[in-house]
C-alpha cells in the first residue's frame, strides 16, 4: 500500500507503462469494492439466488485475472478487461435492482474509462456505456423515477441530457488536452533532437581534445574498467548469490565500444543473446552521443550559468528580439555573419572543421524552418541585397 | 530524510512554467464559458418545457449569466493575467455548483442530483491543483448534505427501500475515484509544463557548454573586431545602395563601446540612446554577451530535425537506465558507468564529491531516471561506492 501511495505521489516520474499499471492497480482496488458492496445489495435485486452469488463470484475471478495480467506486465490487457469488469457491474447493477445508485455506475463507469486517458477506449467503451445508459432510462424510466418528478418525461430528458452532456464534455476536454500535449510533446521532441545535436558537437570536441592531448579515452582506461566491474559486482550482489556473473557483462560492454555495434545487431548468424545486449548496451556506450552521454551533459549543467530569468531568454527571433528596424537589419548581419565565418559543420571526414557557404546560408534563409529566427521581411531584405551580404560579412 | 526533488531544479522554471500554462489558461476559460453558455441554453429550454414561471426562471439565468460576466471581467484585465485567470477558475467551479444545488433543490428529483456530475465535468476542463480540490470537496460536501438533509430527493415510485445509505457509499467511491484520477492527471499534465520549461533551459546550459568545451578544445574565442569591421564596410555599401545615410555606423561604434565601457557611461556618450534601448543594443554586443552567438549555434544546428507522430509520447524518448525491457545487468552497468564519470575530473566539470552525487541523485529527477532497486543500494551503501572509486581511480582524468 505505501508503494501505491509513493507512486501515485511521484506519478510524474513513472514511464506510460508504469502509470498505466498504476491506474489499473487502482480500479482493481475499487472495483474489488464493488464486487463486495454488490452481496449486501444483491437482497434488493431480482435476481435468483444462484445469480446473486455466482455473478459476483464471477467478477472476483476476473479481477483475479487482472491482476495476474498485471504480474505479466500485460497492463494494456488488464486495463481492457478492468474497463469490461466494470461494464458487467453496472449491467448487473442496474438489470436487477432498478434503483438510483444503480445508475451512478454510468457515472462511475464513465470516469473509470476517462482515468486511462485513452481517447479511443474512451470513444468506443465511453460511447457504449452512454447509448446503454440513454437506452436504459429509454426502458427503464420509470423505475428510477423520483417521488417529486413532475413526469416522466421530465425526468428522462434530466436524465438522458446529463448523461450525454458529462460524456461530451469530457470528450471535448480529452480532444482539446490532447491537442495541447500532443504540441507540446512533439516540441519536446524537436528540442530534445536540438540537444542532441549540441552535444554531438560537444563529444566531437572532447574526443578531438583528447586526441590532440594523446589521452586515452575514457572507456579504455583499464582502472576504469576494473571500478566499473567492482561496483557492478558489488550491486548485483544484493540480487544473485552468484555475483561475478555480471563482470562478464562489464567486460561485454567494454569490448562493444571497439566494435561496429549496428554490425553485431544485424548479424543473425550472432546469438539473439548478444544481440539483445548489444542492442541495450548501444544506449549506455561512451564512443559516441549515447543516452549516458546526454544524461551526463544534462547533469553538468545543473554547474552552469545561473542568469536570471527574463522574457527573451528562451528567445532566438530576431524580430521579437528586436523593436527597432536598425537593429533587426544589423542581428541579420551579425547572424549572417556567425554563419558563415564559424564553424559549425561536420567536413567529410565528420569533423567539426567546416563552415556553411553563402548558398547553404541562403538556402537556410529561406526554408520554413527559419522562421523561427528571422522573419519574412528580412527574408526579403536580405535577398534584395544578398550580393552586399556575400561581399562585405 | 525527505524528498525534494525540486531542489536541484533550474531556477528559472517556475516562472516559465507560468508563461505555458497562461495561454493554455486562456483557452481553458473560453471553453468554460462556451459550456457555461450552452448549459444555460439548455436549462432555459427546460423550463420553458416544464412551464415554469419568470419568477423561476429568472433567478436561474440571472446566475448563469453572473457566472459569464466574472468570466469575461477577469479574462479582459490584462493586468497579472495569470492570477486573474486562476481567481475566475475557483468563482467559476463554486458558481456551477450553486447552480446544480439550486436546480436539485428546486426540483428534488434523483434526475436532477445527477447535475452534480455534469458540474465536476465541466469544472474538469481546468485540470489545476486548486481546481480540483475545490470541484472535489464541493461534490462530496454538497452530494453528502443532499442525501443527509433531503432524502426525499431519492425516493422513487414505487419503492419503499431506502437508498440513502447506499447512495452515500457509491458517492464517496465516486468521488475518491475522481480525486485519485484528477490528481495523477493533473500531475502528469503539469509534468509536461515541467518538462518544456526544463528543455528551454536545457538548451541555453548546453549551448553554454558547447561553447566553453568549444573554447577549451580550440583555445581561441570569436573576434569581434573582425565582426565590427566587416559590419562597417557592409553598412557603408547598404546605405550606398539604398540611397540613405549611414544610421548603422554610430550603433557599430555603441557596440564596441559595450565591450569595455559602464551602462551609465554608455548613456552619458549616447544620448540620442535611452536605457531601454540600450539594453536591447546590448543583445547584439559579441564579446561579453552570449544571445547572438547562441542564435548563431541554434540556427546552425536546427536544420533538417524532423518529428514522427511514432516518436511523440514514445517512452523511448525519455532518457534513464531503467528503460522498459532492458536486462537487470545493463541497468547496474550504466548506472555505474554514469556515477563513476561523475566522480572523475572531466575538462568542463570537476570531479563532484560524494555528498553532491548523493544528493542531487536523491533529491532530484535523477532519482527517477535509475532503476528503484538500484538506487536505493547506491544511496543506503554510497560510501562503499566512493572508496571503490578512490581505491581505482586515483589521479585518472
Amino acid at each position: 500500500m505505501k508503494t501505491i501511495i509513493n507512486r501515485i505521489l511521484n506519478t510524474e516520474f513513472l514511464t506510460f507503462n508504469e502509470v498505466l499499471r498504476l491506474k489499473v492497480a487502482i480500479v482493481t482496488v475499487f472495483l474489488f469494492v464493488f464486487v463486495f458492496l454488490s452481496i449486501p445489495l444483491s437482497s434488493f435485486n431480482d435476481f435468483t439466488l444462484d445469480i446473486n452469488i455466482l455473478v459476483p463470484l464471477g467478477f472476483a475471478l476476473i479481477l483475479i485475472l487482472t491482476l495476474m495480467l498485471m504480474i505479466f506486465n500485460l497492463n494494456r490487457w488488464a486495463m481492457h478487461l478492468s474497463i469490461y469488469t466494470i461494464i458487467g457491474l453496472t449491467i448487473f447493477y442496474v438489470g436487477g435492482s432498478n434503483h438510483f445508485y444503480g445508475y451512478i455506475l454510468f457515472f462511475i463507469t464513465l470516469t473509470i474509462i476517462i482515468f486511462y486517458q485513452d481517447i479511443i477506449t474512451y470513444l468506443i467503451y465511453g460511447g457504449a456505456i452512454t447509448i446503454y445508459g440513454v437506452f436504459y432510462t429509454v426502458q427503464n424510466g420509470a423505475s428510477i423515477l423520483g417521488i417529486n418528478s413532475t413526469g416522466i418525461e421530465a425526468s428522462l430528458f434530466t436524465y438522458q441530457i446529463i448523461l450525454v452532456g458529462f460524456y461530451l464534455v469530457f470528450l471535448v476536454q480529452f480532444i482539446i488536452s490532447d491537442n495541447i500535449y500532443e504540441k507540446m510533446n512533439n516540441e519536446w521532441v524537436r528540442m530534445n533532437k536540438v540537444l542532441e545535436k549540441y552535444q554531438d558537437f560537444s563529444l566531437e570536441y572532447l574526443i578531438e581534445l583528447s586526441e590532440k592531448n594523446e589521452q586515452d579515452l575514457i572507456y579504455k582506461n583499464v582502472k576504469f574498467q576494473q571500478t566499473i566491474s567492482e561496483q557492478a559486482v558489488f550491486i548485483n550482489e544484493f540480487f544473485e548469490e552468484e555475483g561475478d556473473n555480471i563482470a562478464e557483462f562489464v567486460e561485454f560492454y567494454f569490448f562493444l565500444h571497439d566494435q561496429n555495434i549496428d554490425d553485431i545487431i544485424s548479424d543473425e548468424s550472432i546469438s539473439p543473446v548478444t544481440r539483445k545486449y548489444s542492442m541495450e548496451f548501444q544506449k549506455y556506450l561512451l564512443n559516441k552521443r549515447s543516452e549516458l552521454v546526454s544524461i551526463l551533459f544534462n547533469f553538468s549543467t545543473l554547474f552552469k550559468g545561473d542568469n536570471k530569468y527574463d522574457k527573451k531568454r528562451y528567445e532566438y527571433s530576431l524580430d521579437k528580439l528586436f523593436s527597432n528596424k536598425i537593429d533587426k537589419l544589423l542581428s541579420l548581419a551579425i547572424l549572417y555573419k556567425y554563419l558563415k565565418t564559424e564553424i559549425t559543420q561536420y567536413d567529410k571526414w565528420g569533423k567539426i572543421e567546416r563552415v556553411l557557404n553563402h548558398e547553404e546560408i541562403t538556402e537556410l534563409f529561406v526554408s520554413k524552418e527559419f522562421r523561427e529566427f528571422i522573419s519574412f521581411e528580412q527574408v526579403n531584405f536580405y535577398l534584395d541585397n544578398q550580393e552586399l551580404f556575400e561581399e562585405f560579412l | 530524510m525527505k524528498q525534494k526533488t525540486e531542489k536541484h531544479q533550474f531556477s528559472q522554471l517556475e516562472i516559465y512554467k507560468e508563461s505555458l500554462e497562461l495561454a493554455h489558461l486562456k483557452i481553458k476559460t473560453k471553453i468554460f464559458s462556451l459550456f457555461v453558455f450552452i448549459l444555460a441554453g439548455l436549462v432555459l429550454y427546460f423550463l420553458i418545457q416544464l412551464g415554469a414561471g419568470l419568477g423561476t426562471i429568472l433567478p436561474t439565468m440571472i446566475m448563469f449569466v453572473v457566472l459569464l460576466v466574472i468570466n469575461f471581467a477577469f479574462y479582459s484585465y490584462e493586468e497579472d493575467l495569470y492570477n486573474n485567470l486562476k481567481i475566475s477558475m475557483y468563482i467559476s467551479t463554486l458558481g456551477v455548483y450553486v447552480i446544480a444545488v439550486s436546480l436539485i433543490l428546486q426540483y428534488q428529483t434523483p434526475s436532477m442530483f445527477t447535475a452534480l456530475f455534469l458540474a465536476y465535468a465541466i469544472t474538469s476542463i481546468f485540470q489545476e491543483y486548486k481546481t480540483m480540490i475545490l470541484s472535489n470537496f464541493a461534490l462530496f460536501v454538497c452530494g453528502t448534505l443532499l442525501i443527509v438533509r433531503f432524502p426525499d430527493i431519492f425516493e422513487i415510485v414505487g419503492t419503499t427501500e431506502s437508498q440513502t445509505f447506499f447512495i452515500l457509499v457509491f458517492l464517496i467511491i465516486f468521488v475518491l475515484l475522481l480525486t485519485l484520477s484528477s490528481y495523477i492527471l493533473i500531475k502528469r499534465k503539469t509534468f509536461f509544463y515541467n518538462q518544456l520549461a526544463e528543455i528551454k533551459e536545457s538548451e541555453v546550459r548546453n549551448m553554454e557548454l558547447l561553447m566553453e568545451i568549444e573554447n577549451i578544445k580550440t583555445n581561441s574565442s570569436l573576434d569581434s573586431e573582425e565582426y565590427y569591421k566587416s559590419l562597417k564596410g557592409f553598412s557603408v555599401e547598404l546605405s550606398k545602395k539604398i540611397g540613405i545615410e549611414n544610421v548603422f555606423e554610430r550603433k557599430i561604434e555603441l557596440l564596441k563601446d559595450l565591450k569595455i565601457m559602464k551602462t551609465t557611461d554608455i548613456l552619458e556618450k549616447y544620448t540620442e540612446y535611452n536605457s531601454k534601448e540600450i539594453e536591447e543594443i546590448k543583445m547584439m554586443e559579441l564579446e561579453v554577451r552570449k544571445k547572438m552567438k547562441m542564435i548563431g549555434i541554434k540556427a546552425s544546428k536546427s536544420f533538417g530535425i524532423e518529428v514522427s507522430r511514432k516518436e511523440i509520447f514514445s517512452e523511448s524518448q525519455f532518457k534513464s537506465f531503467k528503460h522498459f525491457g532492458d536486462a537487470h545487468y545493463v541497468k547496474i552497468i550504466s548506472f555505474v558507468v554514469f556515477y563513476t564519470l561523475l566522480k572523475l575530473d572531466k575538462p568542463y566539470l570537476s570531479a563532484l564529491e560524494e555528498d553532491k552525487v548523493k544528493d542531487i541523485l536523491y533529491n532530484s529527477e535523477y532519482f527517477y531516471r535509475i532503476d528503484r532497486e538500484i538506487i536505493n543500494i547506491y544511496l543506503e551503501n554510497n560510501m562503499v561506492f566512493d572508496t571503490i572509486i578512490k581505491d581505482h581511480m586515483k589521479g585518472v582524468r
